[in-house]
């Protein structure tokens, strides 16, 4: 009933904005016609501009949106349900992302959820497998749909293009562009690929030192999900871990685009909560993460 | 009867100058990487009607260089 009612709204402002626009455009010719007739330049004048902003207006629609504070509220209710089933679940293992290769459907996107904190990410062959099940789940760890799942996708049809056709140049130059003009889910977003040293004991006096560029941040500035990201701080198994939905779109769309198992490595939100600052950690094939 | 229209190519001209400067103007103004991202405007066809008017604007300039430069 409420549907019906927002629909039939909707429907009559676009007929408002419409007939606006129909009524300049029919007023602006007619006024044309006259200028015409008596050979007049202000007539002439005031029927072209009318003309103009009518096919402007009629041109120019108006688009759906939701008020953030619904997105909020249906988004914060299913990031607790989530969470606490993990916590029932007692999966309590760091949450990876896992890029195409890891499941049967290279479109789809999950995440793996280690039963113990040391849990390893078993081989493809066995996330397929888990996959292929009613219940997907078993002993060592579990796999789910990540709350930033669909968003990714919907980045992908956006884009027309998907993030396994992508590098991570490429990703540093469409992410922002997609999520501030094209869907105006926040203000600023900046990638930067960082890099991390590991140090390997060659011999007693020599250590091996490595640069690894495996980590990615990123900073974004007054998000559509802010409120919703603040609030998941509070539930241990999203904040730092699976993600607010942003976040966790972000993180599936970084191992779509690398191919790499990844996980969220830090996330601190600012106290307006207008600002989040992510670290994205890129997994070896084979992790020896904790 | 004398149907002729009253107004000159340059007119028009100037029409379109003040129209592309109000949309183009508007599109920036309301631009997201001004923050501006929760008005019920489709920004994209503000854009491209913005551009499209300033290029036929552009348009008659261009003819009246031509003009200009064939006929000194």
């Amino acid at each position: 009933m409420l549907r019906v009612n927002l629909d039939n709204k909707r429907k009559a402002r676009l007929t408002l904005q419409r007939t606006v626009g129909l009524a300049m455009l029919l007023l602006g010719l007619i006024t044309l016609l006259l200028a015409i007739v008596y050979s007049s330049s202000i007539p002439a004048f005031i029927g072209l501009g009318l003309t103009f902003w009518g096919i402007i207006l009629l041109y120019i629609q108006t688009e759906e949106y939701t008020k953030n504070t619904i997105l909020d509220a249906t988004a914060t209710s299913l990031l607790t349900t989530l969470n606490q089933t993990i916590q029932e679940l007692d999966y309590k293992g760091k949450a990876v992302y896992l890029p195409p290769k890891y499941l049967n459907d290279p479109e789809a996107t999950k995440a793996y959820i280690p039963r113990l904190r040391t849990g390893k990410l078993p081989p493809p062959e066995q996330t397929q497998k888990l996959e292929a099940q009613a219940s997907p789940r078993n002993a060592q760890g579990m796999l789910l749909t990540p709350p930033g799942a669909e968003l990714t996708r919907l980045f992908e049809k956006t884009l027309g293009t998907t993030f396994t056709q992508m590098n991570l140049d490429d990703l540093q130059q469409t992410l922002p562009k997609l999520l501030i003009e094209d869907l105006e889910l926040a203000t600023d977003l900046e990638i930067q690929q960082t890099s991390s040293t590991v140090s390997k004991p060659v011999d007693p006096t020599i250590t091996q030192v490595e640069i690894k560029h495996d980590k990615i941040h990123v900073q974004i500035t007054s998000s559509a999900y802010a409120d919703t990201c603040k609030t998941a701080q509070q539930l241990p198994t999203i904040h730092a871990n699976i993600g607010c939905p942003l976040t966790s779109a972000i993180a599936c769309a970084i191992a779509k685009t690398t191919g790499k198992p990844t996980i969220l490595d830090t996330q601190q939100t600012s106290e307006d909560g207008q600002t989040t600052e992510t670290d994205y950690r890129i997994l070896e094939e084979e992790p020896a993460w904790t | 009867m004398d149907l002729t229209f009253p107004l000159s190519f340059w007119d028009i001209s100037l029409l379109l100058a003040i129209t592309a400067i109000i949309l183009l103007v508007t599109s920036e103004l309301l631009s997201p990487y001004y923050g501006k991202t929760s008005l019920k405007i489709n920004k994209k066809r503000l854009r491209n009607a913005a551009m499209t008017t300033s290029i036929l604007f552009l348009t008659t300039v261009a003819i009246r260089i031509t003009t200009i430069i064939l006929n000194p």
